[in-house]
């Protein structure tokens, strides 16, 4: 990336680490080979990518034959809805990946709260004897808002125990999108409690286009894409090695430096939040203010068109996010602001914040500095 | 200061335009028009990029910026009209209508109701001052630019007196000229009306553009209506109306050739798209729309291909009605401006021309100038 620019979008995309690059690089080329070819190149191939493998299921605690790479955290999302025909509980703020999702199916929406949080009684109130799965991402894109997986997991425990006494046969799955979290928090599925889980590489520093859905064995899924039978006939086309390859090493490396990092983007956020609280005391932040990811800021300008403030700071350098990237590109309000109930004028001055690799003490200040003056200059020019 | 809306398309033409009226020390908004496009499902809106781009050169120029939502009005005035044209076997033109019914009339009645005092738009014309056209409003004598004296304010005359009123002049790039597009507006709304590029060729206004940092400076300019996107006016039109396959017959031998898929896609001088091989190309001169036959020939020298004498309805004069004689005309957007004696049959005009004219067809625009002034125009009967 160009040295002049202040990076703040890292929950839309991360630069790929130059060890995942180098880590990716022999099977563009060197090792190419399709790995379902007999010759003894194409079987190492082949022991690569099972290994790579291997390393992704054993990251979040999972065994590599319930994983299946598939091409980015949508496909893995529609992927994992199609485990269930029936009814689907889901929530007003999530990703239009799973809303749209489970728009096919019968489905409950619910609200969350103010803060982004879906509180996990709320979940259980909209369970029916007849629904199939509940999905609920681990961390809202927009927010930053940590969702309690964990409390949800529970509730999802209890309902199966109900339908278990009840005679009840119809099965109930718990799918959460951790894409938006697995940078920042364990995703072992044991401990969250899941039956599916969806990551991908784009937002931890890997190559973007590959994902996985993990689902538990007891969990059907319907092939969405068919051909050739890999994946185990889950997903067919010839396996992505250089992409799979680089997933492992990009989740190997956020395994590792995830308290670090975690740390010291929180410690960034809460300075950059401080700074820009105290030149604009009227600024209002969005998200949990306890439950957050660490290097997310979510902060709404009285009076100030965001859109605006996207460019004018682009020419500054330093690039942001308006509320959501997808919500922008299609001319409306988000809909996670709405469900949150931000009001019109908020909404529409939300700039989305989050730091990642690229963010640094001084640049963060820097980008704080520019922010304050460029907000300052259109306060001038809209009250002239 | 002066108030000026400028619509802004995110191309490069709004985009100068928009900063050189700030440079000119007006008081600028920048408004981007959202005109209709058609739904499709899920998919990313096609206009959010121009969107963005001409707000990211607001934000550059330091102006305000809005959105006028147009696209109900310009579904039922330009979309809905261009197909009923199609139907009923004309080749109409929808940016002619779009300028008289939405650039001209309803954003500029949107923009003085919101406080502005003129609008502007990066076409290629020009206005001529309104006491220079109110002069010729009286009833003067004028020097035509071709040479002859030419009497303005003829008895016909319709626009009621007092009212201010502007003049169109061809711009100075004559490659670039869009004055056929304009000659349905009315006087009154040029009076309204600032053109700062028509003064400028197209290569002039993108060096203009660069030096200045404009982000739309090197941007490619947008073809064919806009609309219609990408997919062309035939499959945009087979959305609306149904194909029924004809018969393609040649008109000197009354032999059917082949088969066609709706007359209406059809349009006189075409040679395209037809399915019948081999040989001389042939060439579309008439359709009946209520039998779906579509005639075609070889002859190149086909009297229907070629027009000396044109009948105009539904005639629009930017100010008042010419008297008849000898003007210039054009009988599509770039083409040359050919001599035509004018005359006035009830309602109607009747040109006839010097030379002939290839492909006029019913529901085409013919555009009438004096000089380097645009007089207004019809649409061939």
């Amino acid at each position: 990336m160009n040295n002049d620019l202040i990076y703040l979008d890292h929950a839309a995309a991360t630069p790929m680490d130059g060890r995942v690059f180098a880590a990716m690089e022999p099977y563009f080329s060197h090792d190419f080979y399709n790995p379902s070819s007999p010759y003894a190149p194409a079987v190492e191939a082949r022991r690569r990518y099972e290994e790579a493998k291997h390393s992704l299921a054993k990251n979040i605690g999972a065994k590599a034959d319930e994983i299946v790479i598939t091409a980015g955290a949508t496909e893995s999302i529609n992927l994992a809805f199609s485990a269930v025909t029936g009814h689907v509980v889901t929530a007003n703020i999530e990703h239009h990946a799973v809303l749209s999702a489970a728009a096919g199916h019968d489905n409950t929406i619910v609200s969350a709260d103010q803060h982004g949080l879906v509180p996990a009684d709320v979940i259980k109130v909209a369970i029916r004897p007849e629904t199939e799965l509940v999905s609920v991402a681990l961390a809202n894109n927009e927010l930053g808002t940590i969702q309690p997986i964990r409390e949800i997991a529970q509730v999802i425990k209890h309902e199966r125990q109900t339908r278990l006494i009840s005679g009840n046969q119809t099965p109930i799955y718990f799918h959460t999108d951790a894409s938006q979290g697995i940078g920042q928090i364990d995703c072992n599925v044991a401990r969250l409690g899941v039956d599916m889980l969806t990551i991908n590489a784009g937002k931890i520093y890997g190559p973007k286009q590959v994902g996985l859905l993990w689902a538990a064995s007891h969990v059907k899924l319907v092939p969405q894409i068919v051909g050739g039978g890999q994946e185990r006939g889950l997903r067919s086309g010839t396996e992505n090695v250089a992409g799979t390859v680089g997933f492992a090493k990009a989740l190997d490396l956020a395994s590792e430096h995830r308290k670090y990092e975690s740390d010291r983007l929180q410690k960034l956020r809460d300075k950059l939040q401080a700074d820009l609280i105290a030149a604009f005391p009227e600024a209002v932040v969005s998200g949990h203010p306890k439950h957050r990811l660490a290097g997310h800021l979510h902060i709404s300008f009285p009076k100030i068109d965001a859109e605006r403030m996207v460019f004018s700071l682009e020419a500054r350098g330093v690039l942001v996010a308006t509320g959501s990237a997808c919500a922008a590109n299609k001319g409306t309000r988000s809909h996670v602001l709405m469900a949150i109930g931000l009001s019109d004028e908020l909404a529409d001055g939300s700039l989305r914040l989050t730091l990642g690799h690229l963010s640094t003490d001084e640049n963060t200040l820097k980008a704080s500095q520019i922010i304050i003056e460029e907000i300052k200059r259109e306060f001038d020019r809209t009250s002239r | 200061m002066t108030k000026v809306y400028v619509g802004m398309s995110g191309g490069v033409d709004s985009s100068l335009t928009a900063a050189l009226l700030v440079e000119q020390g007006y008081d600028v908004t920048g408004v981007y028009m959202k005109n209709w496009t058609q739904d499709m499902p899920g998919m990313r809106c096609p206009w959010a990029d121009d969107l963005a781009d001409a707000k990211r050169v607001a934000v550059q120029l330091g102006i305000d910026f809005k959105v006028f939502d147009f696209e109900n009005e310009y579904k039922q005035k330009v979309v809905n009209y261009m197909i009923d044209e199609y139907r009923d076997g004309r080749t109409p033109n929808p940016d002619i209508m779009c300028n008289q019914e939405v650039k001209f009339k309803l954003f500029l009645e949107t923009a003085l109701e919101d406080g502005a005092d003129m609008i502007a738009t990066g076409h290629y014309a020009r206005v001529v001052s309104s006491s220079w056209a109110a002069g010729s409003l009286s009833g003067h004598t004028l020097q035509g630019t071709a040479g002859t004296p030419v009497a303005f304010g003829s008895p016909s005359a319709t626009s009621p007196a007092n009212k201010p009123a502007a003049r169109l002049k061809l711009a100075a790039d004559t490659n670039k000229d869009q004055t056929y597009f304009l000659y349905r507006v009315t006087g009154e709304a040029l009076s309204k009306t600032l053109f700062p590029l028509g003064d400028f060729t197209k290569p002039e206004v993108r060096e203009m553009a660069t030096k200045r940092g404009l982000y739309t400076a090197s941007k490619k300019d947008s073809q064919g209506i806009c609309f219609v996107g990408k997919i062309g006016i035939r499959e945009f039109l087979s959305q609306y109306v149904e194909q029924k396959p004809g018969l393609v017959i040649d008109k000197n031998t009354g032999k059917t050739l082949g088969q066609h898929d709706g007359a209406i896609f059809y349009t006189l001088g075409q040679r395209h798209g037809l399915d019948v091989g081999g040989g001389l190309p042939y060439y579309v001169v008439g359709k009946d729309m209520n039998k779906n036959e579509v005639y075609v020939t070889t002859d190149l020298n086909d009297g229907a291909l070629w027009k000396t004498d044109i009948r105009l309805g539904n005639t629009h004069w930017i100010n008042d009605a010419p008297s008849p004689g000898m003007y210039q005309i054009r009988v599509r957007h770039r083409a040359k401006l050919v001599q035509a004696e004018l005359s006035f049959e009830e309602s109607n005009v009747r040109l006839k021309l010097a030379n002939t004219e290839r492909a006029v067809t019913s529901g085409q625009s013919v555009v009438i100038y004096d000089g380097d002034i645009c007089l207004g125009g019809g649409i061939v009967i």
